[in-house]
């Protein structure tokens, strides 16, 4: 996956978007909202459908074929299943993110019926994990091709690995304006997006989304896929002071401080969203595609403001989990789930280590350029002090020089700082949010632990009762264990795939991230060769003046 | 304690400012130097001190011996300007700025700093570091040496100066000089001198017509030029600063890549340490880069600003000879008008006459040669600074170009 850093605005697309757009959402809002359970892990282990769980798992190695069948069932029951509405194409997103190549073939034969499994469902996940688990076993050899031909040093084009038909989707975030006054304004930023994947009505459009709809659709995003052992890319972190100044500030005011923010934002948004859409199963997702096609107002997502209740609930549940994190050892089996998850540490340790010293380079060299100014300056009224007219003359190109010399030095610490420090940033944030997926594991870890203590326990009841000859509550009893015995094996089979799942994501993750690291590394090269040959140009410009001194 | 080792590329600065025929500085002598050479052949630093070993070699029938060297240190080097500076005979030439005291403070402080912060890197780090830190405290030193060096072989080209008896004694005498630092007493006293010194320039300035518009313009020129070249010198020595802070956080950008390669393991090891090594490198370059802009145009707008200085003081004592002569002429109408002491009158207007014009001229003299001094330096260090500028950024997008080209391809 190419990481994608288009930095202008895109022309505005789409005159006149298509009023059918209306009856996208109708169909999908619904579908979006997960169940409101209390905790979203046991309702989809024991609520939902239990006999999808039951299948992708079990099997690894029929056909996609025999896997379809027992898909079936998925379709009703969820409530987001009902993306039935939209025979969709080629789940051969999914597929290729997993597996990384030539569109399935395979795949592509069934489409009407793997449409028809919202790749999206929380629990459908299970379904579609098991379907792209089958797929990609078939196509994994055609995974070190996939790459090579596509890959690019540029780190402009985000093309979905793709078969010959090169799924390609590219999003660019532009025009970041103020709407409305004071403490209500917000800034709404213009989401321009090309595709070919068939799925999406047009190949070419945008619309205007505010900042909280960005973090609403992560939200949402994690809220369906994390437990499916899904990596999500994080969305970019509010900032209390930054959006207060925008807020207040009015647009002639807008001093280079705020102009920064709004920059770094835009850029960290349009990160977002390539890294979002790259992910096959995540594109594929009813609120994603609704947040880039939808072409009226998004619903507010009041529940990302950190002061509704969602939020303070959510920021509870946060704390729980931190404390669940640190308490809680799990017995750990996997050796490459120990080895993972000690890389990912030192990667998280090192990765931050790194940027901070990215952001001291950053830093030092914009006090170079500002320096270099004052130089210039100086330099310019030395030259005008100076009575030797030649020297004089030398002095002032001394001063031109080195004036274009400070912008130069400028724009290389924007380089430094937009190549090199915020997608490293980025970096730690997606390790986050893979110590959050292997989180998720452990969590399942822990339910099928309490599970067997409880099955046991009822056994132990059940034992009692029939010793104590109360017949009434054997048969309570029994029903109980049978019950637990259920959630056991339920809970191990999902313990069991989210390990397979992130197995997999964490493949092309890897890859994934390597590219991105190599991408980023060799453009930040090369712009600063850039300068230097830029610098080379002043000097040279220089010396005869120097020379020509009398 | 460190001898000097002279490194790659700091050598440029040693003979260029050093060796009188080359650096065209001085114009007044007869370019006859074989008849008096001096230098600094060597140099201990010893905490606080530095000691420096002026090495004569010379011709001149006065002195003892044909070749030389004694120890000396920086007290002793202000010792000798200031014999030259309060002396009345030179009052008509511009005295060399002596050389700057020996600071290592910065240095000190950086590698005290580094000791402290030990703990948080790792040893490569800290080692790069120390180096780093270790070169920039030789290259202060060699600097010293150099300015110490060139004060004295102003002296020794100067046609005058040379035959100065205190700066025969400078470089001859092989015991100290004694020059023990000023007491309190003296302090105070030097303080309360250079106090009024510089009232009286200012009420010379306000009150002291000229009658030489020459001078006039001079004056004006001098001190408009004295403030934008300072200003000029600080704002350069805040460039090369940051230029060399650049650098150094190159160094830790390379072995955070180091380390992160070893965490990476295969895939990208190699494309990592091959990018870390690239950082290193040009983290040499740059670090060069503010070396020679400090060299070359920090230290000459530098040693400007301090000759300016001299060239001002040259102008305030003409001035207040000025004074001294107009004051005698009243002294002698006023003796002529009583017609008492009239001879005494007489003598002492005549001297201040002839001392007046003498210094007039030979200010003159000194003026337009400082003139000519500055703008060779300045052209000679600006093309150097420009060739050095343009032979580094060279070297460095050569060195980001065969990274690229050679990164190991996936």
């Amino acid at each position: 996956m190419r990481l994608y850093l288009i930095v202008s605005a895109s022309p505005s697309l789409c005159p006149g978007d298509n009023p059918q757009a209306t009856h996208l959402p109708r169909a999908w809002a619904p579908l979006a909202r997960p169940p409101p359970h209390g905790s979203r892990l046991t309702a989809d282990l024991f609520s939902t459908n239990p006999g999808a769980l039951k299948s992708p798992v079990s099997e690894q190695t029929t056909t996609p074929e025999d896997q379809r069948s027992p898909e079936d069932p998925l379709t009703p029951p969820p409530p987001a299943a009902s993306l039935t509405p939209e025979p969709h194409n080629p789940g051969t997103p999914p597929d290729l993110f997993e597996s990384v190549a030539e569109g399935p073939v395979v795949v592509q034969g069934g489409s009407p019926k793997l449409s028809s499994v919202p790749l999206d469902l929380p629990a459908g996940g299970n379904g579609g994990e098991g379907k792209q688990q089958e797929v990609s076993l078939e196509e994994e050899g055609d995974e070190p091709d996939i790459f090579d031909t596509m890959s690019s040093p540029k780190l402009q084009l985000n093309q979905a690995e793709g078969d010959g038909g090169d799924e390609f989707i590219q999003i660019t975030v532009s025009d970041p304006q103020k709407i409305g006054d004071g403490m209500s304004s917000y800034m709404a930023y213009k989401v321009t997006t090309k595709t070919n994947v068939s799925y999406f009505r047009k190949k070419h459009w945008s619309v205007m989304r505010r900042f909280s709809d960005f973090l609403g659709l992560h939200r949402k995003l994690v809220e369906k896929h994390l437990h499916s052992g899904r990596v999500i890319p994080p969305a970019p972190e509010k900032s209390a002071i930054g959006t207060t100044k925008i807020k207040l500030g009015s647009d002639k005011n807008a001093d280079s401080g705020s102009l920064d923010f709004i920059e770094r934002r835009r850029a960290a948004l349009e990160r977002y969203m390539n890294r979002t859409s790259t992910h096959p199963t995540l594109r594929a997702d009813p609120d994603f595609r609704e947040f880039v096609e939808l072409d009226a107002e998004l619903p507010r997502a009041t529940q990302t403001s950190a002061l509704s209740s969602a939020g303070v609930l959510r920021l509870l549940n946060r704390v729980g989990e931190t404390v669940n994190k640190m308490t809680f050892k799990m017995d750990e089996s996997d050796q490459w789930f120990e080895e993972r998850t000690q890389q990912i540490e030192s990667l998280d340790a090192q990765l931050r280590k790194l940027h901070a010293s990215m952001e001291r380079l950053v830093n030092y060299r914009r006090e170079l350029a500002l320096s270099t100014a004052a130089f210039a300056k100086a330099t310019a009224v030395l030259s005008s002090v100076e009575e030797h007219s030649s020297l004089s003359r030398a002095l002032h190109q001394l001063s031109e020089s080195t004036e274009r010399t400070q912008t130069i030095h400028h724009a290389q610490a924007d380089a430094d700082f937009y190549v090199l420090s915020e997608n490293t940033k980025d970096y730690i944030q997606l390790i986050s949010a893979v110590k959050d997926v292997f989180h998720e594991r452990v969590k399942t870890f822990q339910t099928w632990q309490h599970a067997q203590i409880t099955l046991a326990k009822k056994r132990e009841a059940k034992a009692k009762a029939e010793l104590a000859g109360r017949m009434d509550k054997v048969q309570q009893a029994q029903e109980e264990v049978t019950e637990w015995e259920g959630k056991v094996e339920r809970s191990q089979e999902e313990f069991e795939r989210i390990s397979r799942a992130i197995k997999k994501e964490m493949e092309q993750f890897d890859v994934m991230r390597v590219k991105d690291f190599r991408d980023m590394v060799i453009k930040y090269l090369e712009d600063l060769m850039t300068s230097q040959q830029q610098i080379i140009k002043v000097w040279e410009t220089f010396i005869p003046e120097a020379k020509a001194i009398s | 304690m460190a001898p000097i080792l002279f490194q790659d590329g700091m050598e440029d600065v040693l003979p260029s400012e050093t060796n009188g025929t080359k650096s065209g500085r001085s114009d007044t002598v007869d370019l006859n130097d074989s008849t008096l050479q001096v230098d600094i052949s060597d140099a201990l630093s010893e905490r606080e001190k530095v000691k420096f070993t002026v090495h004569t070699k010379t011709t001149l029938p006065d002195y003892a011996k044909p070749e030389f060297s004694v120890v000396r240190q920086h007290e002793e080097f202000i010792w000798l300007h200031d014999r030259f500076d309060e002396n009345e005979d030179y009052a008509g030439y511009i005295i060399p700025p002596p050389p700057p005291r020996p600071d290592f403070d910065a240095s000190r402080e950086k590698l005290q700093k580094l000791g402290e912060g030990e703990g948080s890197m790792t040893k490569e780090e800290f080692s790069k570091m120390k180096q780093e830190l270790e070169a920039e405290y030789l290259a202060t030193f060699k600097k010293t040496v150099a300015m110490h060096e060139v004060f004295l072989t102003r002296l020794a080209q100067h046609t005058v100066f040379r035959n100065d008896h205190n700066f025969k004694v400078f470089l001859e005498y092989e015991q100290d000089l004694s020059v023990r630092t000023k007491n309190k007493k003296e302090k105070v006293e030097g303080l309360f001198k250079s106090f009024n010194k510089s009232t009286d320039e200012i009420l010379l300035a306000a009150t002291q017509k000229d009658v030489d518009d020459y001078f006039e313009r001079e004056k004006t020129f001098l001190l408009e030029y004295h403030m934008a070249i300072k200003d000029a010198t600080t704002k350069a020595d805040k460039m090369t600063q940051a230029h060399k802070s650049v650098a150094d956080s190159y160094i830790q950008l390379s072995s955070g890549l180091s380390q992160l390669g070893t965490i990476e393991g295969p895939r990208l090891e190699k494309f990592i340490n091959k990018v870390a090594d690239t950082f290193e490198k040009a983290r040499k370059v740059e670090g060069r880069v503010s070396s020679d802009e400090d060299l070359k145009l920090s230290d000459t707008l530098r040693y400007y600003v301090r000759d300016g200085s001299a060239a001002k003081d040259l102008l305030y004592r003409r001035l207040r000879c000025l004074a001294n002569y107009e004051q005698a002429n009243k002294n002698l109408d006023r003796a002529r008008a009583k017609n008492k002491d009239v001879h005494a009158a007489e003598l002492a207007q005549q001297n201040a006459c002839e001392k007046f014009e003498h210094i007039s001229n030979k200010a003159k003299e000194e003026l337009n040669d400082l003139k000519a001094r500055r703008v060779t330096a300045f052209k000679k260090n600006l093309i150097e600074l420009a060739e050095l500028e343009l032979k580094h950024a060279k070297a460095q997008a050569q060195l980001l170009k065969s990274c690229l080209q050679s990164l190991p391809e996936e």
